[in-house]
């Protein structure tokens, strides 16, 4: 095999890339860095209620006590003074896609988002740097009480006692530095509120889109799955390439009641030059289930571990993830579970791959509390090495409090052998081929619990990634 | 004794997880006699074996066993075990660090309360892997560990020739082998026929076992029903035409399983 | 003397909250005896023992193999978290680390030196017994050199009276020249009112051999780590490791197989039992560097937890920078399983005695590798007084 084809190329990340000209006067953008000062004047232009402010400046006192952390990827050259931490459009969110800007509706209608709501989602909200542009939903699926609404509304609105009882009480901003960073400057996100008994037939989906060079995304997820419902949430991410360090540090609270089910799906896809450091936790009762599908392609750095908190008996929860680690990108990813009722069960199953110098971790830990009795936890990482300069590294942990668990974990490490490439080339696939093929097979257990229209997309950023474009 | 029947299986339900699987199952056997339990794949056949030995995975939802004149339905498999019921298992278990000729001395201990003496265990031992044709090494190797899957089968009828229960119920222990494996596996049975009033239940889908075996009763299981219940000939019925015409329910006395 | 040793770093540092990065030795008010290695019985032919080198003796024995690590610097960065560096002091790189080192030499203790020589394959087991009394704090220091072709098989046991108080520090350095083979075998059954470390590091060359056998048994908190490095192409690291943990033991442990050179092949096999309050960290790392192309490792922990109350955590991971390898880990960790249960129970063996019967069987298969049969019997004893 000649080591051409193994050769360092590049994603074509043509539809992601274009960058839209923001013409200045339209948009407000904050100065860059993180004073008091500053998250004073986004608390004074959000109309923050007294509490959010008092919240807000608590957490960036947290922030500047906390240190990163030591175990994961480097993030020395993110200089926060130069991060902005809020950018908006100065025109209002929209509910009718015709009434967005003529700027922001033609970056979303590339990344096809207009047309996948006609044809597959329950409601959409796209959110365009730091704040919401449009947000529709359903009126079928409105109709049978969800809400499915920006984070600013839901904080004033109707819904203001809910977000104030639930608003980083998973996610506290003494969790990390950067849930503290999030605490003290987010903005946008998305509430949704799945009454007793509903079930949403169609996905919902969020998607995050951060246009402007040196900006920080700071979205809020808040869900909250009421008893025996049912939602899928689709979160979609993504920016154009900028050669100044962008931040993403999101935070996504889920609520999942008794006997209600969440599945929570998400297709990264940030530039290269993001830093996602993003948080997303789930606290699961009784007999309710939390499914997590997670694809991370994108960004320049990651450290991504959506937790699960399965505290209700019977509670269960299953992860699948990909991670595709190319050139220059060291994306640090996993899951974390806590098992604390009893007859909870967990399974995690990831895919990473790495090429071209990228640098894919496995990180993830599984604790069972001494009270949770019965607990069930498989997990099974597979690690695919695409050539030898870049790096496949699993580090998972365990801490298992009581004897009746039962506990499985298998690892592997390998790469595409040549019997199998050799073998598909003996029926007429080109050795490139061959090996895209072998890869999306790799992928595959993730793509197959995607709705069809992301794994096509996966499968495509797949290809381009193993291609060259 | 032989009047009286040694296991008496009455009205007997269970269930695996919540899943109804046996329905009122009735059943003699009687010391000496030998059973056949026969029926199509997923009828309940092994839930049958493993009910009896009393696996906590299969619930008794209904009924009695009865043996050897006690109430077993409720006991752990080791009371039923000391009893003097054996199971031989379709996958048994592999232990490595315990050797095969030690985890039996150990369980004739334990059934036994006495210390097995070992110059004659080891004879004993001997003789019966010498019937099974197994080589003698195989008394030294960690039980069931890199056995071959005929290895394994041996390996069950042997220990049942060494603890000598009452009544020894085999689970498909012809499936998966050879002509001469099938062959010397009757070989041990025949063996264990011969001890006076050693009672057998065979469970198989086949009839390749019992070619060489006498057959005193054989039950027809369909659907956990035992949907009839015949003589040795009925083997070689079933041999000739299948389970076609039990699965279409004649002979039931109202079951209807397929509904 | 008081002092805390920093040891068995996690190669990769993970979240902080599974306290798993690294763990600490306390040592408090005690006098530590710097002793010689107690080789007894006879010297087999073709081994040679030297028991008053220094730190720079055993820098010249390493020098050849160190310089051939130091001339394969790798341009590819290390993991997420790299501790590596924490070591580099280090004359061998060793599962405990660095702190070991400067405690060793600090408390002047002698290093033995027992070499195979070249070409000698020796059967014979050269025989090291601890034998503590009561207040003994003990510490040790060996290194055992196989030359070019050659093999021996070191037998090294530590025991004491049950009652006994003390401490015993043990680091044993290995180094396995080309087509050498190195079989160490540690027995460890001290009384559980002691306070244990065994630290080992190694080196194999070309086509070398390292066997490991450890089985703890004993000492109240024992530290283990050991780090072995294949250097060169087509070599070999086998551990076999039992333990059991009851009462308020601890047992915290560092393993990493450092595969470097060519067509390496490392099996890790991890096989224990905890009953009562016992506590286990374990570390297990496979780490693949660049340029280990076809090579293998396989790293399987297997751990029985008999008691609501023990506390189990384990870290098994792999770190890779080579397309070329083959690496799994497996872990199976629980009580003993319905099945395993029900199917002692049909041959009428009940809960109680399954249980010890699966605990002897978990520590016999690892027994049973150790080349002496007395031995063998000992730790059989042993485990049945205990059960």
């Amino acid at each position: 095999m000649s080591e051409n084809n193994k050769a360092v190329v590049d994603i074509d990340r043509r539809v992601y890339d274009i960058k839209d000209v923001e013409n200045e006067q339209d948009f407000y953008r904050m100065e860059d860095g993180f004073t008091e000062d500053i998250v004073r004047k986004i608390s004074e232009e959000k109309h923050d209620p007294e509490w959010m402010r008092e919240f807000r400046l608590k957490s960036l006192e947290i922030y500047n006590k906390l240190e990163m952390p030591d175990w994961g990827p480097d993030t020395d050259d993110l200089d926060m003074n130069l991060i902005s931490s809020y950018v908006r459009s100065k025109s209002d969110m929209k509910g009718k896609w015709e009434d967005v800007p003529e700027d922001i509706k033609n970056t979303f209608e590339r990344l096809g988002i207009p047309e996948a709501e006609r044809e597959s989602l329950a409601g959409v909200g796209a959110q365009y740097d730091s704040e919401l542009v449009y947000h529709n939903v359903k009126d079928e699926v409105a109709a049978q009480g969800v809400v499915y609404t920006d984070m600013e509304s839901a904080l004033t609105g109707e819904y203001s006692e809910m977000v104030h009882e639930y608003f980083m009480k998973l996610v506290p901003p003494t969790d990390h530095k950067y849930a503290a960073l999030h605490g003290a400057v987010w903005s946008g996100g998305s509430f949704v509120y799945v009454p007793k008994g509903v079930k949403v037939e169609i996905p919902l989906q969020s998607y995050f889109r951060l246009n402007a060079a040196g900006a920080g995304q700071f979205e809020h997820t808040l869900i909250i799955v009421d008893e025996g419902a049912d939602l899928h949430f689709i979160e979609g991410c993504s920016a154009p390439k900028y050669n100044v360090a962008n931040l993403h540090a999101g935070c996504v609270e889920l609520y999942v009641k008794k006997n209600a089910r969440l599945r929570y799906s998400t297709i990264e896809n940030w530039s290269k030059n993001m830093y996602n450091l993003n948080t997303k936790r789930a606290l699961v009762e009784e007999g309710a289930r939390m499914e997590w599908v997670s694809g991370s392609f994108g960004s320049h750095t990651s450290y991504l571990y959506p937790m699960t908190i399965l505290k209700g008996d019977h509670s269960n929860m299953e992860y699948t993830g990909i991670t595709f680690a190319g050139k220059g990108q060291n994306l640090d990813t996993g899951a974390k579970v806590i098992h604390q009722g009893k007859y909870t069960s967990s399974m995690i199953s990831t895919k990473s791959i790495s090429k071209s110098g990228g640098i894919g971790t496995y990180r993830s830990s599984v604790t069972i509390n001494k009270e949770a009795k019965h607990a069930k936890t498989s997990v099974s990482c597979d690690s695919l090495m695409l050539d030898s300069i870049s790096r496949a590294d699993t580090i998972p942990g365990m801490d298992i409090r009581t004897n009746d668990a039962d506990v499985g974990h298998e690892a592997k490490i390998g790469r595409i052998s040549d019997e199998a490439v050799f073998y598909l080339m003996s029926r007429g696939l080109s050795e490139e081929d061959a090996r895209a093929l072998i890869v999306s097979g790799f992928a595959n257990p993730v793509s197959k619990e995607l709705p069809l229209e992301y794994a096509v997309e996966m499968n495509n950023l797949i290809k381009l990634e193993m291609s060259g474009g | 004794m032989s009047e009286q029947s040694l296991l008496q299986v009455r009205d007997l339900s269970a269930s695996v997880e919540d899943l109804p699987i046996l329905h009122n199952i009735n059943l003699e056997i009687k010391a000496g006699e030998t059973h056949v339990l026969m029926g199509p794949n997923g009828a309940g056949k092994s839930t049958l074996g493993y009910t009896l030995m009393g696996n906590p995975h299969y619930n008794v939802t209904k009924g009695q066993i009865l043996f050897d004149g006690q109430d077993l339905t409720n006991e752990s498999a080791d009371k039923r075990a000391k009893a003097g019921m054996f199971l031989s298992f379709q996958n048994p278990l592999e232990v490595p660090g315990i050797s095969l000729g030690s985890f039996v001395r150990n369980a004739l201990h334990e059934q036994t309360g006495k210390p097995v003496k070992l110059l004659q265990y080891k004879k004993q031992l001997g003789e019966a892997m010498d019937l099974l044709t197994m080589d003698s090494e195989y008394a030294d190797r960690d039980l069931n560990v890199g056995f071959s899957g005929g290895e394994k089968k041996k390996a069950e009828i042997l220990q049942m020739l060494m603890l000598n229960p009452k009544l020894a119920i085999l689970d498909e222990t012809d499936s998966g082998l050879d002509v001469d494996a099938v062959r010397t596996v009757s070989k041990g049975i025949q063996e264990y026929q011969k001890k006076k009033d050693g009672a057998l239940l065979i469970i198989t889908h086949s009839t390749k076992i019992l070619e060489s075996l006498h057959v005193d009763y054989t039950h027809v299981l369909v659907k956990g029903h035992i949907v009839t219940t015949g003589d040795g000939s009925l083997v070689e019925e079933i041999n000739e035409h299948g389970f076609e015409k039990y699965v279409r329910c004649e002979g039931c006395d109202g079951c209807s399983p397929l509904k | 003397m008081s002092k805390v040793l920093k040891v068995n770093h996690l190669p990769a540092l993970t979240y902080r909250f599974l306290k798993s990065n690294d763990s600490e030795i306390e040592i408090k008010d005690i006098e530590i005896k710097a002793e010689k290695t107690p080789v007894t019985g006879e010297l087999p032919g073709g081994i040679s023992v030297k028991d008053d080198a220094t730190e720079e003796d055993i820098r010249k024995i390493f020098k050849s193999v160190n310089e051939k690590i130091a001339a394969k610097k790798l341009d590819i960065p290390g993991p997420n978290g790299d501790t590596m560096p924490l070591n580099d002091a280090q004359t061998v790189r060793t599962g405990m680390g660095v702190e070991i080192d400067s405690f060793m030499q600090e408390m002047n203790v002698p290093v033995t030196v027992i070499s195979a020589e070249e070409g000698q394959k020796v059967s014979q087991p050269v025989m090291i017994r601890y034998e503590l009394s009561d207040g003994d704090c003990v510490l040790g220091s060996q290194v055992i050199h196989a030359k070019k072709d050659s093999e021996i098989t070191v037998i090294m046991e530590y025991v004491s009276e049950p009652d006994n108080g003390g401490f015993l520090g043990i680091q044993t350095r290995l180094l396995a020249e080309e087509g050498a083979k190195i079989n160490l075998v540690k027995v460890q059954t001290i009384s559980e009112k002691m306070v244990h470390f065994d630290d080992i590091g190694g080196v194999c060359d070309d086509k070398a051999d390292i066997e490991a056998i450890n089985m703890q048994l004993g000492a109240g908190h024992t530290w283990g780590g050991c780090r072995v490095t294949l250097l060169g192409d087509n070599c070999v690291f086998n551990n076999h490791t039992g333990y059991l943990c009851r009462h308020k033991q601890g047992y915290d442990m560092n393993y990493v197989a450092d595969q470097m050179g060519k067509k390496t092949n490392s099996n890790m096999v991890f096989r224990g039992v905890l009953l009562d309050e016992a506590v286990k960290t374990f570390r297990g790392t496979l780490d693949f560097k660049a340029g280990s192309a076809g090579s293998v490792g396989d790293e399987q922990e297997d751990t029985l937890l008999l008691s609501p109350d023990v506390i189990n955590r384990t870290m098994p991971v792999i770190l890779c920078g080579e397309e070329d390898v083959d690496g799994r880990h497996g872990a199976s960790i629980g009580q003993l399983g319905d099945d395993t249960l029900f199917y002692m129970e049909s041959r009428g063996i009940d809960e109680e005695s399954a249980k010890k019967l699966m605990i002897r069987a978990r520590m016999e298969s690892i027994a049973r590798m150790i080349p002496d049969e007395a031995i063998i019997i000992r730790i059989q004893q042993y485990i049945r007084t205990i059960l």
